[in-house]
């Protein structure tokens, strides 16, 4: 247990150190070496100095200045990358609250733009993140130093951000930014466009606008006598970098015809699209080679997760195909020639993303492809690539160690480093030690989950309040949950070394139904899913002092 | 265990393509010893169908097979032309954007659904192509699609290509009530009654004029800068220029004559009025003016508007010469518009043939598409139906439907797909994904698309009347 006692040690040292954390020089010594560009190093160094990789060889020595690591045993791997998320993004804005009499209680935020928000492509992620957001720290500690993110509403999501995740300041996160348009086919309740059918032609009346008003402001700035000054816009001009192709347009769609409508939308305005979520993109991959688009590919993967109720249907076949037919399409994608990342969509459990993309590859994709999916692969398509993906020297210092087979269950991140900043690791879960000589474990890795906690549960469109009240003793708790469904008793929860899970029935509109619970608590914030029949909707909040 | 992956990977054929299976492209057919209900020349005793190259080729008797050519022993049994429904909102995402009153920039094409089984049940009720309408909301709603179901084959397939464009327009109560939509404490939608409605439509043809013409002062170089693309306005200038047809749901006759005096105004032919219960009333008016109505035989009632209604609009239509056609509106009633027409036999006496033709030509002439489709002609498409039985007999079952010479249903392989789907099944529900675990992962969605409260009969209760 040497590297454990030399990880407590190092843990020490980068809290004494603080946010000069990436002065510090280090050495990854006698490591695998996963380069992703090149070869693989089957024995060599990484020197990481001034948040950048320094040197990357078999025959690197360790720089006199630098921390050494052993790396005996381990793998080095540049920083994973999530291609599309909503990481450091605010949830979703509750719809507004009316007063007595329909006077809103809270205005919306005044905006200076002729659409309405959730038609504003001028919205940037950047000016929406967090800095030092918790979500960073489950993530990072997965193995993630880089993600492309961007909101979580509206027909456009704002544009994106590739951020690394470490800084506490959105300065200090921002690797490029803005990085492309988002387009989401989704509707805006209670005014137009309110339905699909609206949403394309919305979208193509602002396209058609945007062209035009580029030409004629060209027009104008030229030789301005005679013609009647046409009027700055700042929705349409954001998309000027769209559709000039300078700025990539990620469309988010995950079935078979959200596909050939984005593509075909893609098409109409010659535009630089890629497809994000891609769940069904291997039916249509003749033609993402095609037209050269590339899929940012959910590992979120499909599968059931809740007893159905006697009364409801069987699942469709459609869907019992589509849970079987998922996880082979990134294979299929690849033997067809199109370019794709792994993104998370934000997947219930963020080691879910590594395990699936083990399927993945258990589904016909090459092992290397599937590592260059979430590391150069993903950097390519996300313009930084001259920066980050690989392990070469120059690049950013995004490097992370992990034990054991990563897309494999007893995968276990040892090191992660952000711009060259160490980030100390949690120990890794204990199973239980049959022969009783463990020491220590057990119940020291569980979490505590007791308390009474304040839930919103963020059902689209209509946040509810929620009190959870769990009452915890060793791995398992009971408790309550209190809304305005009524009371639900909580039995056999189970924690975690990760967080908690438990099943319950709830009366949901005269109807019992059965939702499956998941989560975590960090301190006082308490965050998670809830799955139903229904889909699964995220929830959070805050402990009860 | 290999097995299983094996019939898994075959299933996933299946899935891709329906039409690999089903599909005998464009392999000649014979059709051998019909009753052939050509739909314009007559019924033609123990006659034969060639079709070649997805047309009718010859129609005749005794027939030599060509090489390779399937033959189909019809013998007993009868073929007419595939049905043809002017009226429906089948495989479409959504149907209604409710918010203006005037949506003309909307279009079914961009939410066409080619996976929605309502497609493959309508083939085996023996309809082949069908206008896709928007739904009732509004004055001016969007642009529909005229299409051939080939179940199976990719979206762009669907759209008959030389098919006239069309949009929907729509009066009286749908469009009225729909003035409700809107969020708690907003504005409510103007039109709220049936002279604003006519006043709506007035509107924005006044404005399709107008952008008109500033198009064709830039055109002409009389201003300097480029008018803006107007996606609301262009398809109403279509119809001003005769290039697209209204397909107007209504159903006071005095509404649908405003609309008829509306277009005299601006000097263009209405293509249909939609439902039309009360179209008897106004028979030579329409017939005047060589515009087509559309109507449910004997469905009334189910709102105020609809109560003047009577069995023998049909019949008296098309005593006046107006061209009659027979729509669904409906998933369900689609896959039986054979007895829908058969009705009007019974009600004033229509002739059989003319009655088949409420289902088959009329349609097709009304969407303009009758030179591809609608008759059994050689050099048509061959968009055929064998029933087992006469056609109008609630007795007889369709055996096959074929779309340009497919085969997309046909009641044998349907019974044996059956078998091999539920196989199928047992297979997958074995896989750990799709068993009941404790927890992991994300549900699939609920598509939100089918959500019924995008459908006109959810948000009105009017009885599916769209």
């Amino acid at each position: 247990m040497n590297s454990k006692l030399f990880l407590l040690a190092f843990g020490a040292v980068s809290l004494f150190l603080g946010s000069s954390a990436n002065a510090q020089t280090y050495a990854i010594t006698n490591a695998k070496i996963v380069t992703v560009s090149g070869p693989t190093i089957e024995k060599g160094t990484v020197v990481i100095r001034n948040g950048l990789i320094d040197a990357v060889g078999a025959n690197v020595a360790a720089p006199a200045d630098a921390k050494v690591l052993d790396g005996s045993g381990l793998t080095v791997y540049p920083g994973f990358i999530d291609a599309y998320t909503n990481v450091g993004m605010p949830a979703a804005a509750a719809p507004p609250q009316r007063g007595p009499g329909g006077q809103q209680a809270t205005p919306p935020p005044a905006s200076k733009s002729n659409y309405p928000d959730g038609l504003r492509p001028e919205d940037q992620a950047e000016d929406e993140l967090k800095g030092g957001d918790s979500q960073f720290d489950t993530i990072r500690n997965a193995g993630f130093t880089t993600a492309a993110t961007t909101g979580r509403t509206g027909i456009f999501n704002g544009q994106s951000a590739v951020i690394d995740l470490a800084g506490d300041s959105v300065s200090g996160l921002i690797v490029r930014s803005p990085f492309a348009q988002n387009i989401s086919f989704n509707t805006i309740g209670g005014q137009y466009p309110a339905s699909l059918l609206g949403t394309f032609s919305a979208l193509r009346q602002m396209f058609y606008d945007a062209q035009r008003l580029q030409a004629i402001q060209k027009q104008y700035a030229a030789n301005p006598k005679g013609i009647v000054r046409p009027e700055a816009d700042r929705s349409l001009e954001a998309l000027y970098p769209a559709i000039n192709r300078e700025m990539p347009v990620v469309f988010k769609a995950n079935s078979e015809r959200e596909i050939v409508r984005a593509l075909d939308f893609i098409k109409e305005f010659n535009l630089n699209g890629m497809i994000a979520g891609g769940e069904e993109a291997w039916k249509q991959a003749a033609r993402l080679k095609a037209m050269n688009v590339p899929v940012l590919l959910s590992l979120n993967f499909p599968k059931r997760t809740a007893s159905a109720s006697p009364e409801a249907d069987p699942d469709s076949l459609e869907t019992l195909r589509l849970r079987a037919e998922t996880p082979k399409g990134p294979g299929r994608l690849a033997a067809a020639g199109v370019k794709f990342a792994f993104e998370s969509d934000n997947v219930r459990s963020i080691n879910d993303f590594f395990l699936n993309a083990g399927k993945a590859v258990e589904g016909g994709l090459n092992k290397d492809a599937a590592v260059r999916a979430m590391t150069l692969g993903s950097a390519e398509l996300l313009g930084v690539a001259d920066r980050l993906g690989s392990l070469d020297a120059g690049k950013i210092a995004n490097v992370v160690v992990v034990k054991g087979d990563l897309f494999g269950k007893d995968k276990y991140v040892t090191h992660v480093f952000v711009d060259g900043k160490y980030f100390a690791q949690k120990e890794p879960p204990k199973k239980e030690d049959p022969t009783g000589k463990g020491g220590g474990g057990g119940a020291a890795n569980v979490a505590s989950v007791s308390g009474t906690y304040a839930i919103t549960i963020d059902i689209p469109g209509q946040p509810m309040a929620a009190t959870w009240t769990f009452n915890q003793q060793g791995s398992t708790f009971n408790g309550t949950m209190v809304s305005q469904m009524g009371t639900t008793q909580i039995t056999g929860g189970k924690v975690t070394a990760e967080g908690f899970s438990f099943a319950a029935s709830v009366n949901y509109g005269g109807s019992m139904i059965d939702i499956a619970v998941s989560g975590t608590v960090k301190g006082n914030e308490i965050s998670g899913t809830i799955d139903s029949p229904q889909g699964a909707v995220p929830f959070y909040g805050t402990k009860n002092p | 265990m290999r097995k299983a992956v094996v019939f898994l990977l075959m299933a996933s054929m299946l899935a891709i393509s329906p039409a690999l299976i089903l599909g005998q492209s464009r392999t000649d057919i014979l059709i051998k010893n019909a009753t052939v209900m050509t739909a314009v020349k007559g019924t033609l005793a123990n006659t034969d169908i060639l079709i070649s190259n997805g047309k009718i080729a010859k129609v005749g008797k005794n027939l030599a097979a060509p090489a390779g050519a399937q033959v189909i022993d019809a013998s007993g049994k009868y073929v007419t032309p595939g049905i043809i429904d002017c009226h429906s909102h089948s495989m479409l995402d959504a149907i209604n954007e409710g918010t203006y009153s005037v949506t003309s920039m909307t279009r079914t094409r961009d939410v066409l659904n080619v996976t929605d089984i309502a497609i493959y049940r309508a083939l085996a009720g023996g309809v082949t192509a069908a206008n896709l309408l928007h739904g009732s909301a509004n004055s001016i709603g969007g642009q529909n699609t005229v299409v051939k179901f080939k179940w199976g084959h990719p979206v762009e397939d669907f759209p008959i290509p030389d098919a006239p464009p069309g949009i929907k327009f729509a009066m009286g109560e749908n469009v009225k009530r729909s003035t409700s939509f809107g969020p708690p404490g907003g504005t409510v939608r103007y039109p709220r009654t049936r002279m604003g409605v006519i006043e709506t439509m007035r509107d924005a043809f006044l404005r399709a004029r107008d952008y008109k013409k500033s198009w064709d002062d830039y055109k002409a170089g009389k201003i300097k800068v480029q008018p803006r693309k107007d996606l609301e306005l262009e398809p109403l200038v279509e119809v001003l220029e005769g290039k697209r047809l209204i397909h107007a749901h209504g159903y006071r006759s005095d509404e649908h004559l405003n609309l008829l005096l509306l277009a005299d105004e601006f000097g263009f032919r209405v293509g249909t009025l939609q439902h039309g219960l009360e179209a008897y009333k106004i028979a030579p008016e329409i017939a005047k003016r060589g515009t087509g109505v559309s109507i449910f035989t004997d469905f009334w009632g189910y709102k105020l508007e609809a109560y003047d209604a009577i069995p023998y609009d049909a019949y008296i239509l098309w005593k006046n010469g107006v061209n009659v056609s027979i729509n669904s509106d409906d998933d369900e009633r689609m896959r039986r518009l054979n007895l829908d027409a058969a009705k009007v036999e019974k009600y004033g006496g229509v002739p059989e043939e003319e009655a088949l033709k409420m289902i088959t030509l009329n349609p097709a002439k009304q969407l303009g598409i009758d030179k591809r489709t609608g008759s059994i002609e050689v050099g048509k498409d061959a968009d055929l139906v064998i029933w087992n039985g006469h056609p109008f007999s609630v007795y007889s079952r369709v055996e096959t439907t074929m779309v340009e010479g497919e085969i997309l249903f046909d009641r044998a392989k349907d019974a044996k797909m059956q078998q091999d789907m539920a196989k199928e099944r047992e297979a997958l529900e074995k896989l750990d994904v799709n068993k009941a675990p404790g927890s992991g992962g994300t549900q699939p969605k609920i598509p939100s698309e089918r959500r019924r409260g995008d459908r006109d009969d959810a948000e009105f209760g009017d009885g599916g009347n769209q």
